[in-house]
């Protein structure tokens, strides 16, 4: 039920990344959505609970987006190892590191793009684009981030509940 | 020490996957096909959803505005009626000629609609998602133009849905020429919704404000369709080119629906027996 609720969030901001916020000019350079849920499973959740979401959503971005095959993968599965090895001598569950963890995430996440752009594209992008993209990025998962993460938290607890009441009421 | 090696090993194979898989050209068989069918139609629905409660605003709200557009529309009629007429005398006099040199027609007249369902997750790429697909004769490579000029190409095709690479995109390409001196060159994407016109002699005298169209040689786009127009021309001082920037006339933020162009299967010839 667990991956049930994983899919849901996982689909939801797919979608909303697609389709709702490209419609929000505030928007525009909003980082990826599923940056802060990646760094979720890494701190809250278990690897074998959160691989498989990371490797199937990886896949599902690269699908959507038009960037070389592998590119979100890749971007995914070394944030989760990024964050899963950070959490071994830091205590990223005190709300106060929160935005500096979903900050460094995101330009991480940015900087994994950068690199295998400048590997496989012909002409190089220009600079200043790319360091105010990342720069507007950072500074929103630094605002916003700790909030998804809440969200998120807020979410499997009521899931969790939800399904324990379904289960009592059956018994 | 061994945590060391093995992460250098796993990013020497990451990069060498990704090299393998950088071949967009089998991103849509079966697992990217299953990915497209489970999101693609919750993307329709979301759009769908947007553009409705969109157009209840602009239609029912937005009355005030209407008589006043009205005026501008009536205005913007009589010009294009003017416009039109000095059109048909092109078209024929143009008849004329292609009869005359015994030209080929380059483009058909069949085109698919297509709505925009979803757009790219990422600032770094400019893609778009149509509700068109192999089923309704789109394959990849198609052209994907508006009234206003090229939007893009298709660039992977699955049932009934298709990704599109826009032509601001860093990855697109679309030879192209100054519709007045001719000057030839390759419409790449840029930043901020721009285009660079690059590989143009710096002997070509491009002005702000010329009409840039596709030249037809890239064997993708129809020749003649608008791109967009020169916003700015950098003459530097050594080198062979100029660095030209090319608004498009296409506003890539507010694309909804585009048009497929379904150019036929060209002839393949027969050896004689």
């Amino acid at each position: 039920m667990t991956y049930c609720l994983h899919i849901l969030i996982c689909l939801s901001l797919i979608i909303i990344q697609t389709t709702v916020m490209p419609y929000i000019p505030l928007f525009e350079r909003f980082y990826d959505l599923l940056t802060p849920f990646i760094i979720y499973l890494s701190i809250f959740r278990s690897v074998r609970e959160s691989i498989v979401i990371v490797f199937i959503f990886g896949f599902f971005m690269d699908i959507v987006s038009g960037g070389p095959l592998g590119l979100y993968l890749t971007a995914y599965v070394w944030l989760f190892i990024g964050v899963r090895w950070a959490i071994t001598f830091l205590h990223v569950g005190d709300s106060l590191l929160l935005p500096f963890v979903v900050a460094a995430g995101v330009l991480m996440e940015n900087l994994i793009f950068v690199g295998i752009s400048a590997m496989f594209e012909q002409s190089p992008r220009i600079f200043e684009t790319m360091v105010s993209t990342i720069v507007v990025q950072v500074l929103w998962a630094l605002f916003t981030g700790p909030l998804f993460l809440m969200f998120f938290s807020y979410s499997h607890r009521q899931w969790d509940r939800w399904f324990k009441e379904i289960l009592a009421k059956k018994n | 020490m061994v945590m060391i090696i093995g992460v250098i090993v796993l990013i020497a194979v990451n990069i060498i996957l990704l090299s393998v898989f950088n071949r967009r050209y089998i991103s849509y068989y079966r697992p990217g096909r299953i990915a497209i069918s489970l999101i693609a139609p919750f993307q329709k629905a979301s759009t769908s959803s947007i553009h409705f409660v969109r157009d209840i605003w602009r239609h029912y709200f937005f009355v005030v505005n209407v008589a006043k557009e009205n005026d501008n529309y009536q205005k913007a009629l009589n010009k294009a009626f003017e416009n039109n007429i000095q059109l048909k005398e092109f078209k024929l006099s143009n008849f004329r000629l292609r009869n005359l040199l015994n030209f080929e027609k380059t483009i058909t007249d069949r085109v698919l609609s297509a709505e925009v369902i979803g757009k790219d997750p990422s600032p770094w790429f400019k893609t778009v998602l149509i509700d068109k697909g192999k089923n309704d004769g789109v394959e990849t490579g198609m052209a994907v133009v508006v009234p206003k000029g090229i939007a893009g190409q298709v660039t992977d095709v699955s049932a009934n849905y298709s990704k599109v690479l826009l032509i601001i995109d860093h990855n697109s390409a679309v030879d192209a020429l100054v519709q007045n001196d001719r000057a030839r060159g390759i419409i790449k994407g840029g930043m901020a919704e721009q285009c660079l016109f690059k590989y143009v002699l710096r002997k070509h005298d491009i002005e702000i404000g010329n009409i840039v169209v596709s030249s037809g040689l890239d064997g993708v786009f129809p020749k003649g369709l608008a791109v967009g127009y020169v916003s700015a021309v950098i003459k530097p001082k050594s080198g062979i080119f100029q660095e030209v920037t090319v608004t498009p006339y296409v506003d890539f933020e507010k694309l909804e629906e585009v048009l497929i162009v379904l150019n036929p299967k060209k002839k393949k010839f027969e050896p004689e027996q």
